[in-house]
């Protein structure tokens, strides 16, 4: 079964040069063999060291900063103290750390959900549309995937202002009920309400292009065949669509957990850059502690627990998508 | 398998990308070069007393010919956070200006220059304001050059007073409210008047609250720090704040002063009252931004006390600038505080922005002004931070802001709120120095 759109054609050309190095194997010179070994960890080497320079450094650097005593005298002289686990066990002991993982794995179960759950929707729909409209809405989206987020998060900031947002003045018009001078963030259900609406509306695009995508994969005969035995469009959607796009949904999950568990900028530039704790996700918490308080060792030993509880939140999704690879 | 693989691979980079950029710090400021001097100043100077920056630039050029003077103003919210950052990069200002709650940690921390030596250098250093002073000595040392000061007193409309039938000025704090009430019975009607504007964390006018009822942000018992804001007085006086508050303001109850600024709120006309420092008066004057029409109906009074005839105790802030240690131009630095400082400029200080200079040679010419009298005479009683070297910490946690907008939208009890806060303040002020 295919497992995803186009690229098929790479698979037998592939296959056919594994048999036919089989069949020689015995008969080529030692050199020949080793270079047919190790190709393929040549060809990723650079790939491999790019992304170890990049990447690994500095993540080799957070997690040495995590068992180091490091503040602001620290920083000038660039020497911190090791501690060991102290910053971990610190993490670990505090009250508040607890709250704020909570908050943001419902924050993140909510905002990924939402995601889908729309960008699916708006998926299905672009299918069925006519070519005018579908433009049509392809380019709003993209627009939307467009905008930088600091501007979409003023633009939203407007929309709620608590003297002068347009949501307030439009509620209040439409008599559903008195909402003039509504402070949205005083409340943080009503905060993190516009504050999820933000994310969802700016994630929405990627899931739903790449899910009009897949779903231009699905072969038309397969849903015409599964209609004439009777089935609702529902069904169709649930016992074909479904199972078919289902690699491209893990994968699309599992990005989108990535980037809600880690939603900074909106938080803070909706609230000034001085959240209330009542808005701490774990990003806030980390910042906070790091360069607000000065205390880059905690701060980075709680980035480095974050990046732990997101392994452990997309192993499943890993896990499961290797899975399918292997039994389809 | 193979393309899943992949998937798998640029989900593994993807979380290693969030992990770097969690990790990562705000942006530098430019390289400087040696024909050029980077000056971070706040704000205030720019919409209060942009002149005598600029006349200090023009003097510090005639002087030095080729040397450019590049002036960055910053914000309160996050100066500190950009500083620490440009400190460990190696690309921190020449000059800085510091809040005076702000100074100790840096002193503790030997960030800044020590200029005990050459104290005598720097204008009118024998008649500094002594709280000034205070907040650049650490340990005996001088790290910083006092920079103005100010208190806050209540700028208001005395043409609504007089038509609301406010007869004077309030002289307690009971006739302050009362006074209030019947601007609120007689212009309330407009859906955002306010009485008295007061956005939710306003800090600095909610503290003379806690000090005017006897209590304290925190003590030193036995040298350890105490919060103290859940003492029955400091519970007293945020509970009488939250009474004024609620019944005389419709401000944001969780924004604060500065966004938007309160003076352009105030010249918009549907501000009684507010609580407010000496630039913000012209401020709200201003031909661009505010409303220069209300030049002849506005007025200034000391914030009354809760025993009456008194006047409630006034946060004393300010400002100091210092230099560096990682300034390579520190010579250049020293001169432009020196004319930054001078005479002059502290007379154009005192003048434009209507604060209250740092030298007490200088005291008379805001006492004979009318229109800074209020704000001198706020300052004669008056109240400072505690004075730990990780109070600065507490600032940057925004302990005080985030009980302040709880108390006011009714997320918690005055008692539970002070609680919460005087614990966090406890657990700051004991962490070791860094």
């Amino acid at each position: 079964m295919s497992t995803g759109p186009g690229g098929e054609a790479g698979f037998p050309a592939v296959t056919a040069a594994a048999a036919g190095s089989d069949i020689r194997r015995r008969r080529r010179p030692l050199g020949e063999r080793v270079f047919r070994v190790a190709s393929p960890y040549l060809l990723l080497a650079p790939a491999a060291l790019v992304i170890g320079a990049v990447l690994g450094y500095p993540v080799y650097l957070l997690t040495k900063l995590s068992f180091q005593q490091y503040g602001l005298a620290e920083l000038v002289t660039k020497k911190g103290t090791w501690i060991g686990v102290d910053n971990y066990t610190r993490i670990f002991q505090d009250e508040q750390f607890w709250a704020v993982v909570v908050r943001t794995i419902v924050f993140t179960a909510v905002c990924v959900g939402l995601t889908m759950v729309f960008g699916t929707l708006i998926a299905l729909l672009l299918a069925r549309l006519g070519r005018f409209m579908r433009l049509l809405l392809t380019s709003g989206l993209v627009l939307v995937w467009a905008t930088p987020v600091v501007v979409a998060v003023n633009i939203f900031r407007w929309m709620v202002d608590y003297e002068f947002g347009v949501l307030n003045w439009t509620l209040t018009k439409l008599h559903i009920g008195d909402f003039l001078n509504k402070d949205w963030f005083a409340d943080p259900t009503t905060g993190f309400a516009v504050i999820t609406a933000l994310i969802v509306w700016g994630a929405i695009p990627f899931v739903a292009i790449t899910v009009y995508a897949g779903l231009s994969q699905v072969p038309a005969e397969l849903v015409e065949a599964a209609e004439i035995d009777g089935a609702r469009r529902w069904q169709v959607f649930k016992d074909i669509t479904f199972p078919l796009l289902l690699p491209i949904f893990v994968i699309l999950t599992s990005l989108s957990i990535i980037w809600d568990f880690q939603v900074f900028t909106q938080v803070w530039l909706l609230r000034d850059g001085e959240p209330e704790e009542d808005y701490w996700l774990m990003s806030v918490y980390s910042f906070v502690e790091a360069f607000r308080l000065g205390e880059y060792g905690f701060g980075a030993a709680i980035a480095v627990v974050m990046v732990c509880f997101m392994f452990v939140a997309t192993f499943v999704y890993l896990r499961q998508m290797i899975r399918i690879g292997d039994t389809r | 398998m193979k393309r899943r693989s992949i998937g798998a691979l640029a989900l593994a980079a993807a979380l290693l990308v969030s992990a770097v950029a969690a990790s990562a710090g705000s942006s530098k400021p430019d390289r400087q070069s040696a024909t050029k001097i980077v000056v971070w100043l706040q704000n205030d100077a720019e919409s209060g007393w942009k002149q005598v920056v600029t006349s200090t630039n023009d003097a510090f050029r005639a002087k030095h010919g080729d040397v450019e003077v590049d002036v960055q103003y910053q914000t309160w919210g996050d100066h500190l956070t950009k500083l620490d950052a440009a400190l460990a990069g190696g690309t921190a200002p020449d000059v800085v200006e510091f809040g005076n709650t702000e100074t100790t940690r840096y002193m503790a921390s030997k960030l800044l220059q020590d200029l005990t030596t050459q104290t005598k250098s720097f204008p009118n250093s024998s008649t500094w304001l002594r709280a000034l002073k205070e907040s650049c000595t650490y340990n005996g040392r001088l790290y910083c050059v006092p920079y103005y000061a100010g208190a806050r007193a209540v700028i208001y409309r005395k043409d609504q007073y007089k038509a609301a039938g406010v007869k004077g000025t309030p002289k307690s704090l009971a006739e302050f409210q009362a006074a209030g009430l019947k601007l609120m019975k007689k212009y309330g009607k407009q859906r955002n008047y306010s009485a008295l504007y007061f956005p939710g964390r306003y800090v600095w006018a909610s503290m003379p609250f806690v000090y005017d009822y006897g209590g304290k942000i925190a003590e030193k018992k036995g040298g350890r720090w105490q919060g103290t804001l859940d003492s029955p007085k400091a519970v007293q006086g945020l509970t009488k704040l939250k009474q004024i508050v609620t019944s005389l303001s419709r401000a944001n109850k969780t924004g604060d002063e500065a966004n938007p600024q309160q003076s352009l709120v105030f010249s918009k006309g549907r501000v009684g009252s507010f609580i407010g420092n000496g630039w913000e008066w012209p401020y709200a004057l201003d031909k661009k931004v505010g409303n220069p029409s209300l030049a002849k109906s506005m007025g200034a009074y000391t914030m009354p006390s809760h025993t009456k005839g008194k006047s409630m105790p006034a946060f004393l802030g300010g400002s100091d600038v210092a230099v560096p240690v990682t300034s390579k131009n520190k010579s250049l630095a020293y001169d432009w505080i020196r004319i930054f400082t001078s005479t002059s400029s502290m007379r154009q200080l005192a003048t434009i922005g209507k604060q209250i200079p740092n030298t007490t040679s200088l005291l008379s010419v805001n006492a004979k002004n009318p229109q800074l009298a209020p704000f001198a005479n706020a300052s004669k009683s008056s109240f400072f931070v505690p004075t730990a070297p990780n109070w600065v910490k507490v600032e940057n946690a925004k302990v005080l802001q985030n009980m302040l907008s709880s108390i006011f939208t009714g997320r918690a009890t005055v008692k539970s709120a002070a609680k919460r806060a005087s614990d966090q303040i406890t657990r700051i002020l004991n962490q070791p120095t860094t």
